[in-house]
């Protein structure tokens, strides 16, 4: 970045390079703000990402060493008024004293057996309702903190190719609202160092030759292999 | 000594930073579609459909499953002029035939190839750059790991998404020591981490409790 002591090119005006220079200022605090602000973010992402990438490493194994409770409890059967499977499995969980997002996984068979999941980063809840002896039985599983980053990860509340499973818990709505949130800071950085390295004319040129070896390489896989395959 | 070290880590900062600029849009981009489950369809996505013959099976093929499977079957998707990375192959018994999908992002082909006559159809859909960017940002992935990175470009893709990582974590580390040389933005900038920690951890805590 130049410093404000760098000459004004000729011809440029002065309001116009204070402008530039302020903007340039800005741009650069931006850059590290956003940065110092997502980092934790950012780690979570970065080191959770690669776990899942290697599903061997021992340490990204979270499942095979989760703890398993079994439990029953009374519950009071959903009324007429409660209406809809959701509904059902809101009330249900409040009798459980159970919080998160709601999975559907199997099909009611049915009316008086109601099985869903409620994950949780860290925890999985498999309800199984019988609501004509108002009872329900729960296996929840706890995962370790490896389980939790991972699960942290992918925690949307949504699937794709599968509209039955829509966010249902206020705060998976929250933690997607900071993902889309880290995804954008992120885009601010990426075009905000590209401009301070615009403004380094004795680094453009490796510069250019970084920028240009990674989209190369980033293109081939996003649009090149579908040219030469 | 040390302004040379400023100077390096700097550098190295900048150029590391330029060279995971596209990966890093990659993900990011493509988190927007697997948050809110939404592909932009620019297009209608192109179908085609073909027939192959005389495919080269080996005789144990039915005995087969997971990646020895996947490496038999090699031979006859090369005749058959299909590349990319072999997703779980179903084996339907009754019928003889086995259905083969296989991926190269942005395009998805389904390979039926009947036991008896040695014939494969192919569908090859298109499904565009979004698709791409969405199924580069979950491979590998924690599913099936023996049989995943079957071929060579998915395994090159698991290599620069690897070092995408660690390059990012270099430049993040790197970024903390060039902002804490500012000395006059320490304060503000210790502000904004720990704001930034305070959120973070306290919606871990509110999300795994």
């Amino acid at each position: 970045m130049p410093s404000a002591t760098e000459p004004i090119p000729p011809g440029q005006s002065e309001s116009v390079a204070r402008l530039g220079s302020g903007f340039a200022r800005w741009n650069r605090k931006l850059h590290f703000y956003a940065g110092l602000f997502l980092l934790f973010f950012l780690w979570l992402f970065a080191l959770s990402g690669l776990l899942l990438n290697h599903s061997n490493w021992s340490s990204a194994e979270f499942w095979k060493h989760r703890k398993e409770t079994n439990y029953e409890r009374d519950i009071a059967a959903p009324g007429p008024e409660v209406k809809g499977d959701l509904a059902q499995a809101r009330q249900i969980m409040r009798a459980l004293g159970i919080e998160g997002e709601i999975l559907w996984t199997t099909t009611r068979t049915s009316p008086d057996l109601f099985e869903f999941q409620v994950r949780r980063p860290g925890h999985f809840f498999f309800i199984h309702a019988d609501l004509a002896r108002k009872r329900a039985a729960v296996r929840q599983a706890d995962v370790n903190l490896w389980g939790v980053m991972q699960a942290l990860h992918s925690f949307t509340g949504v699937q794709m190719a599968d509209p039955r499973n829509t966010r249902d818990w206020a705060l998976t709505s929250m933690w997607a609202f900071s993902m889309d949130a880290v995804a954008a800071g992120l885009g601010v950085m990426v075009f905000s160092s590209i401009y301070m390295w615009l403004q380094l004319p004795q680094k453009r040129l490796p510069g250019a030759v970084a920028l240009g070896l990674g989209s190369l390489i980033c293109g081939l896989f996003c649009l090149g292999l579908r040219w030469i395959f | 000594m040390r302004g040379r070290f400023y100077r390096l880590i700097r550098d190295l900062h900048l150029y590391f930073g330029l060279f995971i600029s596209p990966f890093v849009l990659l993900f990011a981009i493509s988190v927007f579609f697997l948050v809110h489950s939404w592909l932009p369809r620019l297009g209608s996505a192109v179908s085609t459909t073909r027939l192959v013959s005389a495919l080269p099976l080996p005789g144990d093929l039915q005995t087969l499953s997971g990646r020895p499977l996947i490496d038999a079957l090699k031979p006859a998707l090369e005749k058959a002029g299909v590349s990319g990375e072999v997703g779980f192959v179903q084996h339907l018994v009754k019928e003889e035939k086995l259905i083969v999908p296989v991926t190269i992002p942005g395009r998805e082909a389904t390979v039926t190839i009947s036991l008896t006559s040695r014939e494969a159809t192919i569908v090859t859909r298109e499904i565009g750059l979004a698709d791409a960017l969405v199924t580069l940002h979950k491979s590998p992935g924690p599913h099936g790991p023996d049989i995943r990175m079957n071929w060579f470009y998915m395994r090159a893709w698991r290599w620069m998404a690897d070092t995408t990582v660690y390059l990012f974590l270099f430049v993040s580390l790197s970024g903390i020591y060039l902002w804490y040389m500012l000395r006059a933005e320490r304060p503000f900038g210790l502000l904004l981490l720990f704001a930034g920690g305070l959120t973070f951890f306290g919606m871990a805590y509110a999300l795994c409790h």
